[in-house]
C-alpha cells in the first residue's frame, strides 16, 4: 500500500527573517530530510489553521532545513506572519515539475523578476551558480515596488551582483530617497541586447501583472514562445492533480507545472489572473 | 457457472446481506436512495428501475472525511467489506472514471483505494430510464457489460443473476443451491428488455443527438457565447457537482482537535466563485459562464485527453438536480447547431 498523499511531515520554524514590510522568509527545519528540486513547490500547514503552496526559496543542495519567503496576503499567509522561532509547523510535498536546469546548460539564463516572485528565483539563482560553468551567463532584471520592498536585500545588493558569470540590474516602482538605481517598472530595464535571444532562456516569476508584461516585451524582442517558462501562481491544493483547483486549462499547474513555458500555456484565456 | 436464475430477490439480497453489509435502493417520493438493507427490516427489496439520486461516488469519496492525522500519524480506520445493490451501467462508467483519478500510478489515493477494493458491486439493468437520461448520447447504453461483480437483470417472474469477477463468480458458486439454471427463452427476454429500453433512449433523446462528438463540439465551440447565455439561467447551487458521480473536486481543510490536528477532504465545486481564486486577488474564472466553459472543458475535452475517456456518462442528475435551468444536453446541442451553422457559413463562403 502506498503511503497517505496527504500526510503532512512535521516541522518546525527555526529562524523568522525581516525581509521587507509585508514580507518574510521562514527557515523551516523537517523532522526528517526533505529533497526538492528548484521551482517545486511545496504545502505548508499551520496545524489546526490550513495549508498553503509555497516555492522554497532556499537551494535545494540543503535539505535539512528549508526556507520560504512569505507576503501576507490572505487568511494563512497573515497567521504565519504573526508565528515565531519555535512555531510547530508541517509540509507535504515537493509537487510538480520544477526549472529544467539541464536544458539550460551553455545558454544564456535571462531571468526577470518582482516583488516576492524573487523567493522562487532565489532557489534557482542559488541552483545555477553551483554551477555557473555550465551556463554561457546568468543575466538578472529584479524589480520591487520601492527600495524597501526588496527582498533578500542583502545578498541581492552586495554577494550576488559581484558573482562571475552573473549580470545584475535593479529597479524600483518608486523611491523616495536613498537609490541610486532605476526607476521604474521591471519592463523598463529589459532590452533586447541583454542577451544573444538565439541562445537564451527568460525566466519569469512575480505579480501576475508584471509577467504579463514582461512576457508581452519578451516575444516582441524575439523570443520563441517555448523559451519563456513560467512560474505559474494558481489555488494548488491537493498537488497531486485531483483536487482540481489550480486547474488552468488541461493542466494541473500543482502537477504539470508550476512552471510552464509560455507556449503550453498560450492559447488558455486569463493565464495571468 | 456465469449467468443463473432466482425467483426472489429477497432471496439473493439475503444471502449477500448475510456476508457483508449491503446497501439497497429505497423509492423516496420520485426518487430512488441507498438504505442500508439491516434497516429495511425484511420489508420486500425494490428493484429500481433507474439509477438511484445519489451518485456512487458517496460510497468511494465521501462528502467529508478525515484525510490525516498529525503530529502523531494515525493509521486510517479499517475498511470493512459491504456491498451495493442497485448501480446502473452509468454508475459503473463513473467508477472506472473516478478510478482514473483516485488510483493513477503514483498518485493513488489511499482513502478511496481501500474503500474500492472493499466494495462488492452489483449493479442491473435500467428498465426506465428518466427524462433526463441520456447516456445514449455519450456512447453509454442502459445495461452493464463490464464493471460489476454480479449483475441483476429483472425478467418475467424473476430475476437473472450473472457475475463479471472472481468475486462475483465465488459468490454465485458459494450460494450455488439457491439459483436454477437460465433458459434460452430467458435469455432473449433480457435482451428484448435491454432493446426496448435502447429504443425508449435512442427516442427520448433525439433531440439532444450531436453532429460531432461532445470533445469536438465543446474545442470548436470553446469561443461561443452559449456559455454564458446558458449560465444566465444558472443560481450557482452546485447541485450539478454534488450530484454527478464523476465530478470529483475537493477542498482539504484543517481542523484542531483536543489531542490532534486534522487535515479533512470534502468535496467542493469548480461552480463556486472563489473555487479558483488565489491569495494575491486574482481569479481566472470569476465570471459564471467561464467556470460554465470550464466545467465542460474539463468533462468533454481535458479529462479526454488526459485519460482516454470523457469525464460523463451521461446520467442526467445534474439535469434534475440543479435548482436553475442549465440543461447539460441543451448546451451540447446548442454548441453542435453552432458547428453546423458554422461550417454551413465556411462552406457558403468557400462557394
Amino acid at each position: 500500500m502506498t503511503a497517505n498523499l496527504y500526510q503532512p511531515i512535521n516541522g518546525e520554524i527555526v529562524e523568522v527573517i525581516d525581509e521587507s514590510p509585508t514580507i518574510k522568509s521562514f527557515v523551516i527545519a523537517p523532522e526528517r530530510e526533505f529533497g526538492f528540486e528548484t521551482g517545486q513547490f511545496v504545502e505548508l500547514t499551520l496545524p489546526g489553521e490550513g495549508e498553503a503552496p509555497f516555492t522554497p526559496s532556499s537551494s535545494p543542495a540543503v535539505t535539512e532545513k528549508m526556507e520560504i519567503t512569505i507576503m501576507k496576503a490572505g487568511r494563512i499567509t497573515a497567521q504565519l506572519h504573526a508565528c515565531e522561532k519555535g512555531q510547530p509547523v508541517a509540509i507535504r510535498g515537493p509537487y510538480g515539475n520544477g526549472y529544467p536546469i539541464d536544458e539550460f546548460v551553455g545558454k544564456e539564463v535571462y531571468i526577470v523578476g518582482g516583488g516576492v516572485g524573487l523567493a522562487p528565483i532565489r532557489s534557482l539563482f542559488l541552483t545555477l551558480v553551483d554551477r555557473i560553468g555550465d551556463f554561457k551567463s546568468v543575466v538578472c532584471r529584479f524589480g520591487a515596488r520601492t527600495p524597501e520592498d526588496f527582498i533578500y536585500k542583502h545578498t541581492l545588493f552586495g554577494s550576488w551582483r559581484e558573482l562571475d558569470g552573473v549580470e545584475m540590474k535593479l529597479t524600483v516602482d518608486e523611491c523616495n530617497g536613498d537609490w541610486d538605481g532605476n526607476v521604474g517598472v521591471v519592463t523598463t530595464i529589459l532590452d533586447p541586447k541583454d542577451v544573444d535571444i538565439e541562445n537564451a532562456v527568460a525566466i519569469v516569476c512575480g505579480p501576475p501583472i508584471m509577467m504579463k508584461f514582461a512576457t508581452i516585451n519578451l516575444l516582441e524582442y524575439g523570443f520563441d514562445p517555448t523559451q519563456i517558462y513560467l512560474s505559474m501562481e494558481k489555488n494548488m491544493s491537493c498537488g497531486v492533480g485531483k483536487c482540481g483547483h489550480c486547474m488552468l486549462g488541461k493542466y494541473y499547474v500543482c502537477k504539470d507545472g508550476p512552471v510552464f513555458t509560455y507556449a503550453q500555456v498560450q492559447k488558455y484565456p486569463k493565464i495571468w489572473e | 457457472m456465469d449467468t443463473v436464475f432466482i425467483s426472489r430477490l429477497k432471496t439473493f439480497l439475503d444471502a449477500v446481506a448475510e456476508t457483508v453489509p449491503l446497501y439497497v435502493p429505497r423509492r423516496v417520493d420520485e426518487h430512488y436512495v441507498c438504505v442500508s438493507y439491516d434497516s429495511e427490516n425484511g420489508k420486500v427489496p425494490e428493484f429500481n428501475n433507474i439509477r438511484v439520486c445519489t451518485p456512487v461516488k458517496e460510497f468511494l469519496f465521501p462528502l467529508r472525511e478525515l484525510a490525516a492525522v498529525f503530529p502523531e500519524p494515525v493509521a486510517p480506520e479499517e475498511v470493512a467489506p459491504f456491498a451495493v445493490f442497485g448501480l446502473k451501467a452509468c454508475d459503473l462508467r463513473s467508477m472506472e472514471i473516478l478510478d482514473k483519478v483516485f488510483m493513477e500510478e503514483e498518485f493513488e489515493d489511499t482513502l478511496y483505494l481501500v474503500r474500492r477494493e472493499k466494495m462488492l458491486v452489483i449493479s442491473s439493468d435500467c428498465s426506465d430510464p428518466a427524462e433526463s437520461c441520456f447516456c445514449n448520447i455519450l456512447g453509454g447504453q442502459s445495461h452493464p457489460e463490464e464493471g460489476f461483480d454480479l449483475n441483476v437483470s429483472a425478467v418475467d417472474d424473476g430475476f437473472i443473476v450473472q457475475s463479471g469477477s472472481s468475486k462475483g463468480r465465488r459468490f454465485l458458486s458459494a450460494h450455488i443451491s439457491m439459483f436454477g439454471d437460465v433458459p434460452d427463452a430467458l435469455l432473449a427476454e433480457r435482451q428484448k428488455n435491454r432493446t426496448a429500453t435502447h429504443d425508449q433512449l435512442e427516442k427520448a433523446n433525439g433531440a439532444f443527438q450531436l453532429r460531432a462528438s461532445a470533445q469536438e463540439v465543446v474545442e470548436r465551440g470553446y469561443e461561443s457565447e452559449v456559455f454564458d447565455e446558458q449560465a444566465q439561467t444558472c443560481v450557482e447551487c452546485q447541485a450539478c457537482t454534488r450530484v454527478c458521480p464523476t465530478c470529483h473536486c475537493f477542498y482539504l481543510y484543517d481542523t484542531k482537535q483536543q489531542d490532534y490536528f486534522g487535515k479533512m477532504k470534502m468535496w467542493d465545486s469548480c461552480m463556486r466563485t472563489g473555487y479558483a481564486a488565489v491569495a494575491g486577488g486574482g481569479n481566472p474564472r470569476e465570471m459564471l459562464g467561464d467556470r460554465l466553459r470550464h466545467r465542460m472543458m474539463h468533462k468533454f475535452s481535458y479529462f479526454l485527453e488526459r485519460y482516454g475517456v470523457e469525464m460523463c456518462v451521461g446520467c442526467g442528475r445534474c439535469v434534475d438536480g440543479e435548482a436553475g435551468e442549465v440543461d447539460i444536453r441543451v448546451l451540447l446541442r446548442k454548441l453542435s447547431d453552432e458547428l453546423t451553422d458554422k461550417g454551413r457559413a465556411v462552406a457558403k463562403k468557400a462557394k
